[in-house]
C-alpha cells in the first residue's frame, strides 16, 4: 500500500475534490493495547468536504482509528495532523482539535442529568465561551435542523433512541466543527429509527461537512460516500470510490467481506 | 408472594411482602396459623413478646424508677449550662429554622394525603396496643384507668375515622394537618401538666434547687409561639408559592438553609458584650481588600482568550500563599492568598462571556465574606460566663459537632474520591493511603489522638478548644467514608459520559464539574444519608473523650446529682430513645423521599 | 451549515513542532502531582518539626522503652492480669480485643442469620419481631447500648446469687452453688474451664499431621465419588481422620519432644549471624525483589512483536519500586537497631518454641480447673482460673453482637431477596425440595452477594470493640490509655494501637477477599 492509493481524482457525487486541501493526514499510525496491536501503520489523507465511510469486520480497529483522530485514544507511532494541527501532548493543540472535530457515538452518550437544550448549549457556553442567549438560539436552530425542536425541554431519558442520536448530532454540531466523526451511529437503533438519523447525516454531507463515518449501512455508503476505506486487522486493505468498491474490488479480503454482508 | 408453601421458620423467598387485602379471618389464617408449625411459632413468639413487654414495662413503671431525674434535668439534656438569661437566642434560632421549615413545606408541596381508612386502621392498632401495654404495666389503679381511657379515646378516634371513610372513600387528611394537630395537643398539655422542675448549674456539678417554676410552665409560652410560627410560615409559603417564580424561590430558600446553621450557631455562641474594635480595624479592611482585588484579578483571569498566562499567574499567587508560611504573617492573609490561588487556577474552567465572568467574581466575593466572617467568629471566642470550659453541651453539643463534621467532611470526601479515581498516580497513592488508613482504625483512637496529640502539633501559642480538635478528628474520619461512598457514585458514571464530555472539548475539570460530579453525587445520596445518620450516632463517642454531650449528661452528670443517685438506667433509656427517634425518623423520611424522586437509580 | 469554510492557507500541514513545556499535558500532569506531594510533605514536615519542638519544650520523650519497663497496671481480665511490663500489658489487651471480636463475629453472624430468616418467614408475628429487632437496635448508638447493658448487669447481686448461703451473710467468699462449679454475680459469670497445659504443643504437631492426613483422605474420597458416583461423604471422613489423630495424640504426643532441640538449633544458628550479614541479606533481597518486579512489569508490557509500550504511569510504578527498595536499604543501614531487633526476636521466638517442646514426657495437653473466687471485691481475681465472662466482656459482647446482628440480618436478607424468583422456580422444577433448594441454590447465591458487605461488618465489629474503654473492659485501647497516662508516651502507644487495628483490618479483608475470589472462580 502506498500513499498515492489514498488520494482520489473524481468522486461519486460528481464533486471534484482533487485540489481541495487535506484536512486529516495520517502517516504510519500505529497503536497497541498492551501487547495487542490495534492499528498497524495506517496512512490516509482526507480532503476537506469529503465524506469517507470506513468499513471492516468487527474488531478491525475502525473505532480505534477514528477515536485517535480526536485524541480519545493516543496513538503511539506515526503522525496525525488534523486541520494543520499535529496531535501531540500540547494542551493547546488538544483543545483546538476537540473543538474542530465533532464526534457521535454508538451509545449516544447524552448527559442524562441535563435537559436536551442544556446538552446542546453546555459546551458552547463553557468551551467556546459563547454568551448564553446566543448559545440557546443556536441550540434551537440546531434542534430544528435535526428535526426535534419540540423536545428541547425534555430529558434524554424521555426520548426515543433515534431522537437521542439526533440530539447527539446537534450537540456535536453546536461546537461548529469542521469535521464530524460518526462511530456506528445507527447500530444501537431499531430499524424504523435508523432512517431518521441517516437522513440528518445525509443533509449534513450535502451541506459540505467533512465526515468520517464508521457504519454497516451499505445503502448509506453507496449513496453518500465519496470514498470507502476498508480495514482489517488494524490495516487499511483497500480504498476506493463506492462504484469501485462494490462492483469490482481488487483485494480478496474485500471480496470475502462483501460476499458475507451483501 | 410465591406459591411455594413453607413450614414456619424456613423463609419463603418472595418480594418484600405486599399484602393483598384479605378479610381479617383469612389474613390471620394465612399469616399466623397456616399449619401446625406456624401456629406453634405464633404462640411461642407471642408468649416471648408478652413476657418481654411485661418485663420492660415493669422496669419502666416500677415504683423505684426515678423518671423525675430526666424530667427535672431536661434543660441539662438540651443545652447543659447555657445561661438562662440568654435563652431567647436559642428560641430565636429555633424559630428561624421553623420559619424555613414551614416555608419549605409549602413551597416544595410537602406532606402526603392520608386516606381516612388508613388512619382508622392505625388508630385501632395503636389503641389496642396501648390497652395491652397498660394492662401489662404495673401501674397504680388510677394510672391504669387514666391510660385505659386514653386507649379508649384512640379506639373511638378509629371508629370515627372509619365512619368518615365509609361515607366517602376519597376523603383524606393531609399528613401535615396530622403533624400540626399532634404537636398542638402535646404543647397544649404543657399548659396543664407540670412536667419536671428546673435544675441549674451551680458549680461544676449541676445541682437541683428548689425553684417554683417547672419546665413545663416556663416553656409553655415559647413552645406555643413556636407552633404558631411554624403554621404561619407555612401559610406565608403558600402565598409566596402562588405569587413568585418557583425555581427562583426554591434556590433562594436552599441558600437560606445552607447559610442559616452557620449563622445560628454563631448567634447562639456569640459573646453578648463583644467589642468590635478588632473586627472594624483589621478584619473588615482585610476582607474588603481581598474582595475587591481578588474580584478584579479573577475577572481578568476568566477572560477566555488569556491562555497559559492565566495559569502562570495563578501559580504565582498560589506560590505566594504557600511562601507566606515562611514569613510571619496573619493566618487570615495566608488562607485568603491560598484560596485566591485556587480560585485563579480554576478560572479557565469557568471563563466565558461578561455575565459569566461577573458571576465568578461574585462567587469569590461571597466566599470571602463567609470565610472572613467564620474566621472572625472562630478568633473571637464567646465569653459567656459559666463555670467549666464549655458552656453548652447536651443535645446542643451533639448537634453542633455532627453538623460541623458533615459540613467539613463532605467537600473533603469529594476531593479524596476524585483524587482516588483520577489518572494521576501520586494523587491516587496519597488518597488511597489516607482513606485505607483511616478506615482501618477505630474512630475512638482517632478521637483520642486528636484530643491528646493535636495540641502538640500546633505552633506555640496557638490553642484549639478540645471540641474543635475532636471535631477535626471526626471530620477527617468521616471524610474517608464519604470518599468511599462518592467513589461508588463516580464509578457508576459510564465511560461513555467521560468520552462524550471530552469529545465536545471540555477540559478535565469542566468534565468533572459539569458532567461527572452531578451524576455521581446524585447516585451517592442514599448511602450518604445513611452515613449522616451514622455520624449523628457516632457523636456519642464524645462521652469517652469527656465532653459533655448527650450521653455524658445522661451517664455521668445526672446520676451523680445527690437527688438522683443511681438513676443511670432511666437516663440511659431516655438517651437511647432520643437517639432512636431522631435516627429512625431520619432514615424513614429519607427512604420515602428516595422512593418518591427515584434517587439512587439511573 | 454554520461551519466556516474559509480559504485555507497553502501550508496547511504543520511540521512536527516541539511542544513547549508549559503546554505539554504530560509535563503539566506530573508537575501538578509533584507540587501537591511537595505541599503535603512540607506540611507534614512543619507539623512534625513543631511537634518535636513542643515535645522537647515539655520534656516528653518518645520511644518504645515502656515496652520493657515495669508498669503499675491491673487488668480487668485476660491471660495475665498483673503484667510485669508495658509490652506484656499491651499484649494482654490485644488478646482481649481479639477474644471479644472473634466471639462477637461468630455470634453476630448466627444471630444475624436467624434475624434474616425470621424477617423472611411467612409468619407475621415472627416477621414483626425480626423487624423490631433490626429497627430498634441499629438506630441506637452502639456506645449507649454497651453502657446500658453494663449498667443492667451491675444490678445483679454482689455475690453469686445462686448460692443459697450468700443471701444471708454479707460477703460470702469462695462459695458458689453446685460445689463451686458456677458463679453468677455483678462481676460476671464464671464456669470451670479446660485450658491448654504443657503438653499442648507436642499434641498440636500430631494435629497438624492429622490435618495433612485428613486432606489426603478427603481428596481420595472425592475421587471415589467422581469415579463411582456413590455418596462418599468426604468431609465426614476428613473430620473423622482428624478426630482419630487428636485422640491418639493424647497418648503418644511425648514422641514429639525431639522438635525442641531442632528449634534450639535454629535459634543458635540465628545467634551466630552478625548484624552486617543481616543487613546485607535484607538489602539484597529488597533489590532483587524490586528488580524482579520491574522485569516482570516490562515483560508484561511488551507486545508479541517486541514493542515495549510504557505509559507515564508505568514509569512511575517502576520508579516507585526502585525508590522503595532504596528506602529499605537506607533504613536498614541507618538503623542498626532494627537488624539486631530482628535477629533477637527471631532467636527469642525459636528459643521459646524450644522451651515449649522441652517438657516432661508425662505432661498432659489439657487440664481443667474449677472457678476460684478468691477476692470477690477484686475484679482482677474474680474467677481467675475458671472460664469467666466478666461484666465488661459481657457488655461489649452483647453490644457488638446485638448491634451487628441487626446489620448482618439486613445484609443476609438483602442477599436472599436478590436471588431472582426464577431460581426458586427452577429449583422446584427440577425436583429439589424446599430445604434442598435453600441449601443448594439460594444460599450459595445469596452468600456471594452478601459476602463483601459482611466483610465490612466484621471489620467494623472488630473496630467497635474499642468502645470497651467505656465499660472498663481491658482491651488494647483501655490498656494503652492507662499506660500513656502513667508514662506520658501517648504517641508510641497510639502507633501500637493503629498498627494493631490495621493488621486486624488487613487480615479480615484478606480472608474476605480470598473467599470472594474463590466464589467468583467457582462461578465460571
Ligand atoms: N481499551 C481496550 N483495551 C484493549 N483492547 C482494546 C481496547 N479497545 C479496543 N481493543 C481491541 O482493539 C481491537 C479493535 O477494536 P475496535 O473497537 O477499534 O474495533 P471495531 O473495528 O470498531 O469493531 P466493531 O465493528 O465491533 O465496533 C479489538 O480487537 C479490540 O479487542
Ligand atoms: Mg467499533
Amino acid at each position: 500500500m502506498n500513499e498515492t492509493d489514498n488520494t482520489i481524482t473524481t468522486t461519486r457525487s460528481g464533486r471534484d475534490l482533487s485540489d481541495a486541501p487535506d484536512i486529516i493526514v495520517c502517516k504510519g499510525v500505529s497503536k497497541w493495547y498492551g501487547d495487542f496491536q490495534a492499528l498497524e501503520k495506517i496512512s490516509a489523507t482526507i480532503k476537506e468536504q469529503e465524506v469517507v465511510v470506513v468499513l471492516g469486520p468487527s474488531g478491525s480497529g475502525k473505532s480505534t482509528w477514528i477515536r485517535c483522530i480526536n485524541r480519545l485514544e493516543h496513538h503511539q507511532e506515526g503522525d496525525i495532523i488534523v486541520d494543520g494541527v499535529e496531535l501531540t501532548n500540547d494542551m493547546r493543540n488538544i483543545e483546538k482539535i476537540r473543538s474542530e472535530v465533532g464526534m457521535v457515538f454508538q451509545q449516544f452518550n447524552l448527559f442524562p442529568h441535563l435537559s436536551v437544550r442544556d446538552n446542546v448549549t453546555l459546551a458552547p457556553i463553557w468551551v467556546r465561551k459563547k454568551p448564553k442567549a446566543e448559545a440557546i438560539e443556536q441550540a434551537n436552530e440546531l434542534l430544528e435542523l435535526v428535526g426535534i425542536p419540540e423536545q428541547a425541554d425534555k430529558f434524554p431519558g424521555q426520548l426515543s433512541g433515534g431522537q437521542q442520536q439526533r440530539v447527539a448530532i446537534a450537540r456535536a454540531l453546536a461546537m461548529e466543527p469542521r469535521i464530524m466523526l460518526f462511530d456506528e451511529p445507527t447500530s444501537a437503533l431499531d430499524p424504523e429509527m435508523i432512517k431518521e438519523v441517516l437522513d440528518v447525516m445525509k443533509d449534513l454531507a450535502r451541506s459540505g461537512m467533512t465526515m468520517m463515518v464508521v457504519t454497516h449501512e451499505m445503502g448509506f455508503a453507496k449513496e453518500v460516500a465519496d470514498r470507502i476505506i476498508f480495514m482489517e486487522e488494524g490495516q487499511i486493505v483497500e480504498v476506493g470510490t463506492p462504484e469501485h468498491f462494490f462492483t469490482n474490488p481488487t483485494e480478496d479480503r474485500t471480496k470475502l467481506f462483501l460476499s458475507q454482508i451483501l | 408472594m410465591t406459591e411455594i408453601q413453607s413450614s414456619a421458620g424456613v423463609p419463603v423467598i418472595a418480594a418484600p411482602p405486599q399484602e393483598p387485602h384479605l378479610p381479617p379471618k383469612e389474613w390471620l389464617k394465612k399469616n399466623l396459623f397456616s399449619n401446625v408449625g406456624n401456629t406453634l411459632i405464633t404462640i411461642m413468639t407471642s408468649v416471648v413478646i408478652l413476657s418481654l413487654a411485661n418485663g420492660l414495662l415493669g422496669f419502666a413503671f416500677g415504683s423505684e424508677r426515678q423518671w423525675n431525674a430526666v424530667a427535672v434535668n431536661s434543660r441539662l439534656y438540651m443545652s447543659f449550662a447555657y445561661p438562662e438569661a440568654q435563652y431567647n437566642r436559642i428560641w430565636f434560632s429555633f424559630a428561624t429554622l421553623l420559619v424555613l421549615a414551614g416555608l419549605s413545606m409549602a413551597i416544595w408541596r410537602g406532606g402526603t394525603r392520608m386516606p381516612f381508612a388508613r388512619l382508622a386502621k392505625s388508630a385501632y392498632s395503636f389503641g389496642v396496643g396501648l390497652a395491652i401495654m397498660v394492662w401489662l404495666a404495673p401501674l397504680s389503679t388510677s394510672g391504669t384507668v387514666k391510660w385505659e381511657i386514653a386507649a379508649g379515646g384512640l379506639l373511638l378516634a378509629g371508629f370515627i375515622f372509619n365512619r368518615i371513610a365509609a361515607q366517602d372513600e376519597e376523603r383524606s387528611l393531609s399528613s401535615l394537618t396530622l403533624l400540626v394537630g399532634t404537636l398542638a395537643s402535646i404543647i397544649a398539655t404543657l399548659w396543664f401538666i407540670p412536667y419536671g422542675r428546673h435544675s441549674f448549674i451551680g458549680d461544676r456539678i449541676p445541682q437541683v434547687v428548689s425553684e417554683p417554676g417547672t419546665v413545663a410552665f416556663s416553656t409553655k409560652l415559647p413552645w406555643t409561639i413556636m407552633l404558631f410560627v411554624l403554621v404561619g410560615a407555612y401559610y406565608l409559603g403558600i402565598v409566596l408559592r402562588d405569587r413568585l417564580p418557583e425555581r427562583r424561590t426554591r434556590s433562594v430558600l436552599m441558600g437560606f438553609w445552607l447559610i442559616s446553621p452557620i449563622f445560628l450557631i454563631y448567634l447562639v455562641l456569640r459573646d453578648p458584650a463583644f467589642t468590635m474594635n478588632h473586627v472594624l480595624y483589621t478584619d473588615i479592611p482585610l476582607v474588603l481588600g481581598f474582595l475587591v482585588v481578588g474580584s478584579l484579578i479573577l475577572y481578568a483571569l476568566t477572560k477566555p482568550s488569556l491562555g497559559e498566562i492565566g495559569r502562570i499567574i495563578a501559580m504565582l499567587i498560589l506560590l505566594a500563599g504557600f511562601g507566606s508560611f515562611l514569613t510571619p504573617m496573619r493566618m487570615i492573609i495566608r488562607i485568603f492568598l491560598i484560596a485566591l490561588g485556587l480560585f485563579s487556577l480554576a478560572a479557565p474552567t469557568f471563563s466565558g462571556d461578561k455575565s459569566t465572568r461577573r458571576r465568578y467574581s461574585s462567587i469569590w466575593s461571597g466566599f470571602i465574606v463567609i470565610a472572613g466572617w467564620l474566621i472572625t467568629a472562630v478568633n473571637t471566642p464567646s465569653t459567656v460566663e459559666v463555670p467549666g470550659d464549655l458552656f453548652f453541651g447536651g443535645a446542643t453539643l451533639t448537634l453542633i459537632v455532627a453538623f460541623f463534621t458533615v459540613i467539613l467532611s463532605y467537600p473533603l470526601g469529594v476531593l479524596l474520591a476524585l483524587a482516588r479515581t483520577s489518572n494521576m498516580p501520586i494523587f491516587r497513592l496519597l488518597a488511597t493511603t489516607f482513606i485505607e488508613f483511616v478506615r482501618g482504625v477505630p474512630l475512638i483512637t482517632i478521637l483520642i489522638f486528636f484530643s491528646v496529640m493535636l495540641p502538640l502539633f500546633l505552633p506555640e501559642g496557638m490553642r484549639l478548644p478540645e471540641v474543635t480538635s475532636v471535631t477535626i478528628g471526626y471530620a477527617l474520619f468521616s471524610a474517608a467514608y464519604v470518599a468511599e461512598n462518592i467513589r461508588g457514585g463516580l464509578q457508576s458514571v459510564t465511560r461513555g459520559q467521560h468520552e462524550a464530555a471530552e469529545a465536545v472539548g471540555m477540559s478535565t475539570s469542566q468534565k468533572t464539574v459539569f458532567i461527572i460530579l452531578p451524576q455521581a453525587l446524585r447516585m451517592s445520596i442514599p448511602p450518604m444519608v445513611g452515613h449522616t445518620i451514622g455520624t449523628l450516632k457516632e457523636t456519642s463517642l464524645l462521652y469517652i473523650i469527656g465532653l459533655f454531650d448527650l450521653l455524658y449528661v445522661g451517664r455521668s452528670v445526672i446520676p451523680n446529682q445527690t437527688a438522683f443517685i443511681g438513676s443511670t438506667r432511666e437516663n440511659l433509656l431516655f438517651v437511647s430513645v432520643l437517639y432512636w427517634v431522631i435516627s429512625y425518623s431520619m432514615s424513614k423520611a429519607s427512604q420515602r423521599i428516595e422512593k418518591r424522586v427515584g434517587l439512587g437509580e439511573r | 451549515m454554520t461551519a466556516p469554510v474559509e480559504q485555507p492557507p497553502s501550508t496547511r500541514l504543520a511540521v512536527a513542532q516541539r511542544v513547549p513545556l508549559w503546554r505539554d499535558v504530560v509535563v503539566l500532569k506530573w508537575f501538578t502531582q509533584v507540587s501537591l506531594l511537595a505541599v503535603v510533605l512540607a506540611a507534614l514536615w512543619l507539623f512534625v518539626g513543631q511537634a518535636g519542638n513542643n515535645l522537647r519544650a515539655k520534656d516528653i520523650t518518645i520511644g518504645f522503652d515502656f515496652i520493657d519497663r515495669p508498669v503499675d497496671i491491673q487488668l480487668s481480665e485476660g491471660i495475665d492480669t498483673l503484667p510485669n511490663s508495658g509490652g506484656r500489658a499491651l499484649w494482654v489487651g490485644m488478646v482481649n480485643t481479639l477474644r471479644v471480636a472473634s466471639v462477637g463475629i461468630v455470634f453476630s453472624t448466627i444471630l444475624g442469620i436467624f434475624v434474616a430468616l425470621s424477617r423472611l418467614s411467612n409468619n407475621w408475628m415472627l416477621r414483626k419481631v425480626g423487624a423490631m429487632w433490626v429497627e430498634s437496635l441499629r438506630n441506637v448508638p452502639l456506645l449507649v447500648q454497651i453502657i446500658f447493658y453494663s449498667s443492667i448487669l451491675a444490678t445483679l447481686p454482689r455475690t453469686s446469687f445462686l448460692d443459697p448461703t450468700a443471701a444471708a451473710g454479707p460477703l460470702n467468699q469462695n462459695q458458689g452453688p453446685i460445689h463451686n462449679w458456677l458463679h453468677i454475680s455483678n462481676k460476671g459469670v464464671s464456669l470451670p474451664r479446660v485450658f491448654i497445659a504443657d503438653g499442648f504443643y507436642q499434641w498440636a504437631i500430631v494435629i497438624l499431621l492429622g490435618a495433612i492426613a485428613a486432606h489426603f483422605v478427603r481428596k481420595k474420597r472425592l475421587k471415589q465419588h467422581d469415579d463411582t458416583g456413590r455418596e462418599t461423604s468426604p468431609i465426614l471422613w476428613a473430620a473423622g481422620t482428624l478426630a482419630i489423630f487428636g485422640f491418639v495424640g493424647l497418648f503418644i504426643h511425648p514422641v514429639f519432644s525431639f522438635v525442641g532441640p531442632i528449634m534450639g538449633g535454629i535459634a543458635s544458628l540465628i545467634d551466630s549471624l552478625t548484624i552486617p550479614m543481616t543487613q546485607a541479606v535484607i538489602s539484597i533481597v529488597a533489590v532483587l525483589l524490586a528488580l524482579r518486579w520491574i522485569r516482570k512489569f516490562r515483560t508484561d508490557r511488551r507486545s508479541g512483536s517486541g514493542h515495549l509500550n510504557l505509559s507515564d504511569d508505568d514509569w512511575f510504578r517502576m520508579i516507585f519500586a526502585g525508590l522503595a527498595s532504596a528506602l529499605v536499604i537506607v533504613v536498614i543501614y541507618k538503623w542498626t537497631g532494627l537488624s539486631s531487633w530482628l535477629l533477637n526476636s527471631g532467636q527469642d521466638l525459636f528459643r521459646l518454641a524450644e522451651t515449649k517442646f522441652n517438657v516432661d514426657g508425662a505432661a498432659r495437653p489439657f487440664d481443667a480447673m474449677r472457678p476460684d473466687v478468691l477476692k470477690p471485691g477484686n475484679f482482677a481475681n474474680y474467677g481467675k482460673n475458671g472460664l469467666t465472662m466478666t461484666r465488661g466482656f459481657a457488655a461489649v459482647f452483647f453490644g457488638v453482637t446485638f448491634y451487628h446482628s441487626a446489620h448482618i440480618g439486613e445484609i443476609v436478607r438483602g442477599g436472599i431477596l436478590s436471588v431472582p424468583k426464577g431460581q426458586v422456580e427452577a429449583a422446584s422444577a427440577v425436583g429439589l425440595n424446599r430445604a434442598q433448594s435453600l441449601r443448594r441454590v439460594i444460599l450459595p447465591q445469596a452468600f456471594r452477594i452478601s459476602l463483601p458487605p459482611l466483610g465490612n461488618q466484621y471489620l467494623s465489629l472488630t473496630k467497635n470493640t474499642s468502645l470497651a474503654i467505656a465499660v472498663g473492659y481491658s482491651d488494647i485501647v483501655q490498656v494503652g490509655q492507662t499506660i500513656y497516662n502513667q508514662t506520658g508516651k501517648a504517641l508510641p502507644v497510639m502507633s501500637v494501637w493503629m498498627l494493631f487495628y490495621l493488621a486486624c483490618s488487613l487480615t479480615i479483608s484478606v480472608v474476605v477477599n480470598f473467599f470472594n475470589m474463590r466464589l467468583k472462580l467457582v462461578e465460571r
